[in-house]
């Protein structure tokens, strides 16, 4: 799908490859670069051109500048950065009174920013590019600012309270390009996770918002995929999920649409110790037809700019004439050959060396996990849905080791093998999600770090021949490449020691003798009688005793259900399984050997999910900072476009309705068979997290407004708490709208029961642990809110149904209210949601329409 | 053209009384035979050879029809026809390669044939002559090899498959093919490799490829250092073995659907003729007609890959659907290596290999279940020599695999379910159809029953009890196992037991013939022993408590049995003769039966008595089993996890050499060079000549 995205007519593609040249030429003049800005198409000028008039030059000009962007935030570090800012501030506070010189510094920070790489190459302040590029300023039309009201943000700016999240919410807020332009570079001083918590926010102000936030945006994403290629790929599947709800029309030539594909072509990479400056385009002086003679005739030397890049000093033509036509004569191929946008600079050579393609392993491998999916979701039953994915990753698993990894983990690995058996198709009706674990060996960084060596799934050989393989192995190139019959038979004879082929020959008969080791208790036994002659006696009862409590020790495990494959593989216990999956694996060994899962979700939009996600995550960052012991557990998700994405799995969790069905229990018995009686720490433990859990959720359902709450999508974990999962029906909206499900969040007797009844302690404790929660939850309603705001924009996402949005949820969250109020209200929920019959009706519904218990 | 013609004058002037009906080619022969130097008049002569259609009869006729010492009188001249033949391989005129091929082929056969009695040193000499031998081998190896490495046309490769085949098979005892130990030397390994690790190569040739490579491991594997064994032993590639396993796959697959077509038009013919008193009768004709050849050359290719190498039981398990091999495209890459850094990554290439393709009817299968299957075909009749071999040799595999610990763990493995139809035999007492419906399990289950299945329909006079003795064995190394690793599998092992218990129970009725022939009580006793596994070791893979009370139940219900068993084992070890010993040993192993007999059955009685009930329901009985175990006690029994490993030599050795025997006289009646008729080659490399 990203393919095809990527692929570009003809027409455009001819345009694209002019753009090199039109970078090259410029380069010569590059002197006049200050004043280069201003010239594009670029956003900077607020009189940016239209895109039906700027569109035959806009593209390769937006090329040109991102590349030139992305120069500059490398040589940046964040430090640096920082130090900009505050110098930019510096100045801004020092001209505050001359309103009008004060506007336009403040301005062009973004200028400044992207101007600025050369200059800090070239060892020069960053307030030199500032004032150089003052003249453009001036032309801009901006209104001034009110000065005294932006020294106390720039106060605010520069106090220690302010944090990411409130640089988002200025950056969304404010209409200011200077301010906007300033958290851009303030973006480079926050902590990377910090920031990537927000990057659907960013981005999706990147797509849907006015040029200037786009502006202030770019460098740092530019600056951030230059850097990892796991951001890059993120910001490419999240560009293209939140740009699919545009007009197809508008989607093509959008800004998100141009980065996407700006990253996708995998130009961004990290430049080598030479920095390549951003060339500027045609500079206004010279006319464009001069510059498309100039751009052809001096084709073959378009590298060169990256020499004269280097600092604006030496960028002669002269030099670069002289330096570069080895380059390109040495692989002409690079450039032609690539078909995305942007010169295919000489630099990327460097790199071809090491990574050819960046990106592509990656991609590859999540395009055969989405291929999967959708070849599954045609066939009719689970079973054969089933056995198609085992030996479809059973294919896979001949790719793997590879430089890939699972996005939704926590540290940096390469997938080494996916253990195809463990693999399960999940419920679903007519998707076909599934639910795969996957082999990895943790690494330092998944991009420099080698790939590790495939180890063959038969791992007998002695840790000697393996070594070997590699030398006996003989492919079929090496082959076809060299033949010499007596040579090659002597080279494997020498490989193999005459023992190893002695050994071969008996059938390696040392492993052997462990097939009749000693494992149970018993044949321990029997080798003590073989010594002493003596005869043993075992009891029948005994061999019956241990049969009945070997079978009830394992705790409940589900029954094979070929309409439920899914049960019994999540109702392992997640180490059991790891070891399991250890022992059968040829890397398991390995010291740095995890285990990690992941579901496979396609034809799903996962968007709304990531918003839960982080809406959830979000209160709980907020309960753990006020202290109110509620329990949530946001599941990562990774949303591939819209409509493909990843889970990650909550482990040691099966859903209540797996659990009823499995165990014909009630919800309550189900614990005391779990856990033990009613007076046990295990019990109480269970009981507490159950309550702590459910207390959260039922604010994240009243909050949120989380609907289609059928036990299906409830899970049970086996410490005792509920997780809720699948957020598709949130906020405004519900399933098929039905008018099922009217109170403010789920509450059934059962829950009770467990909670040890109406009038125990403990429900109580979870009548005041949501109050804590809401009042928590209320005091820092600004973080909560500024996240869904900010996603609503240019989305057409079920959820934002309607104008009252964001509106309702804010009232949801009754600031005017007092604390006894607010009591007053839980209690209230918590009646009405025990007694709402549409609650029982709903889970009627489901059980007839879906066999939900 | 007008060449060929003027040389034809030229012969014809030196043998104008020859008569005039012969080939061109033929007269060329004559010359080669005729004891001079056949281009002291005619410089070209060779090269002019090559470019002629080959007469295989006449050269292959006239080389048997030589004596000994006419034989030395051309030997000179054969020699240098050997050496050209040799030298054309690498001519550039596909033609002459062709011929080359073809003259070598008949070369091989008809100095075979002749020379039944003579040792391969004389025929060695007579081809290419002692001091030269070493060095035209190699030539015409490495020949072969690039030509079937290289580019070049396809038919071109399968003949020089064909011409190796030939050259393997042109003795009936391989190792005595002393020409062999060339081949051996200058390996052709890699390139049979190549061409099943390619997709196209492979649905071509990949048959021949694999046969040639079954029969070169088995030359004096027992005797000699065979660098085939080690090579094939330590390949890794996974195209290339998943390759050879698409080639073994399809083979079987398509025995088996000509068995099931075949047995689709006899039903038909069954049921018709139904109604005439000799149904049963009826029944073996239509088994005779349902015997399709049997394909042991494949089968030994299968063997000789899971016995030698490891990495290959993983193959067993790659499952890709039933479909035909040749438009299966799966995993045509070349094991590109891992560099070091990684940097060019396997995923590139790998990553977009073609889809399956989409068919939500196709079943999904892998190479064992086919395997099954065709198993289970073959055992159902046993008569004749052949497929009591192939049977023999399905079980050997399928002990092979039952040994080893990665193909164990797949078997078992909860998560890989199938369906397996195996096929059984029509019997009067059951109903066929019943099978269309097997529940989807681990494959271990399918496995169990083909065991339980072969048990239950080879109890007559012509015991096959070298084949039971493999049967259980197999059965007793998956449940050591399960015991090991504690595996609960869900199996109906009550059916099992009672095949076993009748097993014993024919053994016993039908004593004094087999005890002629067989010594039953080995079998017996690892019956017996498999019945101890369950008693002592039950509580670590019977999946229920019940599971264990039940086979109570079945060990109570069938009791006369073992108590039969018990006096015939007994009378037997006390008196004195060649049966003593085992019989005795059975004696021992039976104390547990016996213990849990005696205990148990007192206690059924006195319960029938105390209640007044004459007739003790299943439920009653396991009441009385459940609630009397604590005062059973039983002796712990040595050594009953432990087996025997599997190992070919010396046990199996003799097998091997009579099947290798009979797959070489069989692979030399159909290689036939023939069949590509010249018309097709001449069409072929006319474009490209």
């Amino acid at each position: 799908m990203g393919d095809t995205e990527l692929e570009l007519s003809p027409a455009r593609l001819e345009e694209l490859q002019k753009s090199p040249s039109t970078s090259s030429t410029s380069s010569t003049s590059s002197l006049s670069l200050p004043s280069s800005p201003s010239s594009g198409p670029r956003a900077l000028t607020s009189s940016s051109p239209s895109t039906s008039e700027g569109l035959p030059t806009s593209s390769p000009t937006l090329d040109v500048i991102s590349e030139g962007v992305g120069e500059l935030s490398l040589v940046i570090d964040t430090e640096m950065a920082k130090k900009a800012c505050q110098e930019v501030l510096q100045k801004v506070k020092f001209l505050k009174p001359d309103g009008e010189v004060s506007s336009a510094t403040s301005e062009p920070v973004l200028v400044n920013g992207t101007a600025h790489p050369e200059s800090t190459d070239g060892g020069k302040p960053p307030k030199i590019t500032a004032e150089e590029a003052e003249p453009v300023k001036s032309v801009r039309r901006r209104q001034k600012n009110n000065s005294s009201k932006q020294s106390w943000l720039l106060r605010l700016f520069e106090s220690k309270l302010f944090d990411i999240s409130m640089a988002i919410s200025y950056l969304y807020n404010s209409k200011e390009p200077g301010v906007q332009a300033y958290i851009g570079n303030r973006l480079f001083s926050f902590r990377n996770e910090e920031v990537d918590f927000y990057l659907p926010q960013l981005l999706n102000m990147y797509i849907h918002m006015d040029e200037d936030v786009g502006d202030a945006i770019k460098p740092y994403v530019v600056h951030r995929c230059r850097q990892s290629i796991n951001f890059s790929l993120q910001c490419a599947w999240l560009l293209g999920a939140y740009s699919s709800d545009m007009h197809i029309s508008t989607q093509r030539y959008s800004r998100g649409t141009k980065l996407r594909k700006l990253i996708l072509s995998d130009e961004l990479k990290p430049s080598s110790q030479r920095i390549r400056r951003e060339v500027p385009q045609p500079p206004p002086s010279c006319p464009p037809p001069l510059h498309h003679g100039q751009g052809m005739s001096e084709h073959s030397l378009s590298p060169s700019k990256r020499t004269h890049q280097r600092s604006k000093s030496d960028a002669t033509v002269s030099i670069s004439l002289s330096s570069n036509l080895k380059r390109t004569a040495s692989n002409p191929k690079v450039e032609t050959s690539q078909d995305e946008d942007l010169s295919s600079s000489s630099d990327s050579l460097e790199l071809e060396a090491g990574t050819p393609v960046r990106l592509t392993p990656q991609r590859e491998f999540i395009k055969s996990l989405m291929g999967i999916g959708k070849r599954l979701a045609t066939l009719p039953t689970k079973e054969q849905k089933t056995q198609r994915l085992i030996s479809e990753l059973s294919l896979l698993n001949h790719k793997l080791p590879a430089r890939v990894w699972l996005p939704t983990a926590a540290f940096d690995h390469h997938v080494v093998r996916v253990p195809h058996t463990q693999a399960v198709v999940l419920n679903s009706k007519d998707k076909a999600p599934y639910l795969i674990y996957v082999e990895v060996l943790e690494c330092e960084n998944f991009e420099t770090s080698s790939v590790p060596v495939r180890i063959p799934e038969t791992r007998i050989r002695s840790t000697r021949s393996v070594e070997n393989l590699p030398d006996c192995g003989i492919t079929p190139d090496q082959r076809a490449s060299s033949f010499s019959t007596v040579p090659n038979y002597d080279n494997d004879d020498e490989a193999w020691s005459v023992d190893d082929i002695g050994e071969l020959q008996v059938e390696l008969p040392e492993i052997h003798t462990n097939s009749c080791d000693n494992i149970s208790q018993f044949s321990v036994d029997s080798i003590t009688s073989q010594e002493s002659k003596e005869p043993i006696f075992i009891a029948a009862g005994d061999i019956r005793r241990r049969l009945s409590e070997q079978l009830a020790h394992t705790p409940t495990t589900f029954r094979k259900d070929p309409e439920d494959p899914s049960a019994v593989a999540l109702k392992e216990p997640w180490e059991e399984k790891v070891r399991r999956i250890r022992e059968g694996s040829p890397y398991g060994h390995l010291p740095n050997w995890r285990l990690l899962s992941v579901i496979v979700k396609c034809g799903d939009d996962l968007r709304q999910e990531l918003l839960a996600y982080q809406v959830l995550k979000q209160l709980q960052i907020i309960w753990e900072q006020e202290r109110v012991p509620l329990w949530i557990k946001p599941y990562k998700i990774l949303v591939i476009s819209s409509d493909s994405g990843m889970i990650e799995p909550v482990v040691n969790a099966v859903s209540i309705h797996q659990v009823k069905k499995q165990s014909q229990l009630l919800l309550l018995d189900y614990f005391r068979q779990e856990h033990g009686n009613y007076t046990t720490e295990e019990f109480l433990t269970a009981q507490r997290n159950f309550v702590q859990s459910c207390a959260g959720y039922c604010l994240i359902c009243y909050l949120l407004q989380v609907k289609d709450r059928h036990n299906g999508n409830i899970l049970l974990d086996s410490e005792g708490h509920i997780i809720h999962i699948d957020f598709g029906f949130i906020l405004s909206s519900s399933p098929r709208n039905l008018g099922f499900e009217t109170s403010a969040f789920k509450l059934t007797s059962e829950f009770v029961d467990v909670m040890g009844g109406l009038d125990g302690d403990m429900f109580n404790y979870y009548k005041m642990l949501m109050l804590q929660g809401l009042i928590a939850a209320r005091k820092h309603m600004e973080k909560v809110i500024q996240i869904v705001e900010i996603m609503q924009q240019g989305s057409q996402l079920p959820c934002f149904h309607g104008s009252s949005t964001i509106r309702n949820l804010k009232e949801r969250f009754h600031m005017n209210l007092t604390e006894e109020q607010l009591q007053v209200l839980v209690e209230q929920m918590v009646d009405a949601s025990m007694r709402s019959i549409t609650t029982k009706l709903y889970d009627g519904f489901q059980y007839l329409t879906n066999g939900i218990m | 053209m007008a060449q060929t013609e003027k040389k034809t004058g030229l012969l014809r002037r030196t043998s104008s009384s020859k008569k005039p009906l012969k080939e061109k080619v033929v007269l060329m022969y004559e010359e080669i035979f005729a004891k001079e130097d056949p281009t002291k008049n005619n410089p070209r002569f060779w090269d002019e050879l090559f470019l002629m259609k080959v007469n295989l009869e006449y050269l292959e006729g006239k080389l048997e029809s030589l004596d000994g010492d006419e034989v030395m009188k051309v030997k000179d001249n054969i020699n240098s026809l050997f050496h050209h033949c040799v030298q054309a391989l690498s001519e550039e005129h596909q033609i002459k390669v062709v011929n080359a091929l073809q003259t070598l082929c008949a070369l091989f056969r008809g100095v075979h044939q002749k020379n039944k009695s003579a040792t391969g040193f004389d025929i060695i000499n007579m081809l290419m002559g002692f001091d030269k031998a070493e060095l035209r081998m190699k030539e015409l190896m490495e020949s072969l090899d690039s030509l079937l490495c290289g580019d070049g046309s396809e038919s071109l490769k399968s003949l020089c498959l064909k011409l190796l085949l030939c050259l393997v098979t042109v003795t009936d005892n391989i190792s005595q093919n002393t020409i062999l130990e060339y081949v051996m030397i200058n390996s052709i390994f890699e390139a049979i490799l190549q061409i099943l690790s390619d997709v196209s190569s492979r649905s071509q040739h990949g048959y021949d490829a694999v046969v040639l490579l079954a029969l070169l491991v088995n030359y004096r594997k027992y005797e000699s250092v065979n660098p085939y064994i080690v090579k094939l032993s330590i390949v890794d590639d996974e195209p290339t073995l998943d390759g050879m396993g698409m080639v073994i796959h399809h083979a079987l697959t398509d025995y088996n659907r000509q068995y099931k077509d075949k047995e689709e038009e006899n039903q038909g013919g069954f049921f018709s003729t139904l109604t005439s008193m000799v149904g049963s009768m009826f029944i073996a004709d239509a088994d005779e007609k349902l015997s399709v050849q049997t394909n042991e050359a494949i089968l030994l290719a299968l063997y000789e890959a899971v016995h030698l190498n490891r990495n290959f039981i993983t193959v067993l398990a790659q499952s890709h659907p039933d479909i035909d091999m040749s438009a299966t495209p799966a995993a045509p890459v070349p094991a590109s290596p891992t560099t070091p850094l990684g940097t060019t990554p396997p995923s590139l290439d790998m990553m977009n290999n073609p889809e399956l393709p989409l068919d939500p009817n196709l079943q999904t299968s892998n190479l064992l279940i086919t395997f099954l299957k065709y198993s289970s075909i073959i055992m159902q009749d046993t008569k004749d020599e052949h497929r009591l071999n192939s049977a023999r040799l399905c079980l050997i595999i399928l002990t092979c695999i039952a040994e080893d610990q990665y193909a164990d763990a797949f078997l078992h493995d909860d998560n890989m379910n199938f369906r397996v139809n195996l096929h059984r035999m029509p019997m009067r007492h059951r109903k066929k159809a019943a099978d269309k419906n097997v529940p989807s399990r681990p494959l271990v289950c399918a496995v169990l029953d083909l065991m339980v299945e072969f048990i239950v329909t080879h109890m007559m006079k012509e015991f096959p009890m070298d084949l039971y003795v493999r049967c259980i064995q197999i059965i007793h190394k998956l449940i050591c196992y399960q015991k090991k690793c504690r595996v609960r599998l869900h199996y109906t092992w009550r059916d099992f037991w009672s095949a076993l218990i009748n097993l014993l129970k024919f053994l016993l009725s039908n004593e004094t013939i087999l005890l002629a022939k067989h010594n039953i009580f080995q079998l017996a006793l690892q019956v017996v022993n498999l019945f101890n596994m369950f008693i002592t070791y039950g509580d670590t893979f019977l999946p229920t408590p019940s599971s264990y009370d039940e086979l109570y139940y079945e060990i109570i219900r069938m009791h006369q049995v073992f108590d039969n068993l018990y006096c015939m084992v007994l009378r037997v070890s006390t008196n004195a003769g060649q049966w003593k010993e085992p019989a005795s040993k059975v004696t021992h192993a039976l104390v547990n039966v016996r213990a849990i007999i005696n205990h148990f059955n007192p206690k059924i009685e006195s319960y029938a008595a105390v209640n007044h009930i004459s007739q003790l329901s299943e439920d009653q009985v396991l009441e009385v089993v459940r609630s009397n175990y604590d005062t059973l006690t039983l002796k712990l029994q040595d050594g009953l996890d432990q087996f025997e490993r599997y190992s070919e030599q010396p046990k199996e050795a003799g097998f091997f050499k009579e099947l290798v025997r009979s797959i070489s006289l069989n692979v030399r009646k159909n290689v036939s060079l023939s069949t590509m008729s010249q018309d097709l080659l001449l069409k072929e490399f006319s474009s490209i000549s």
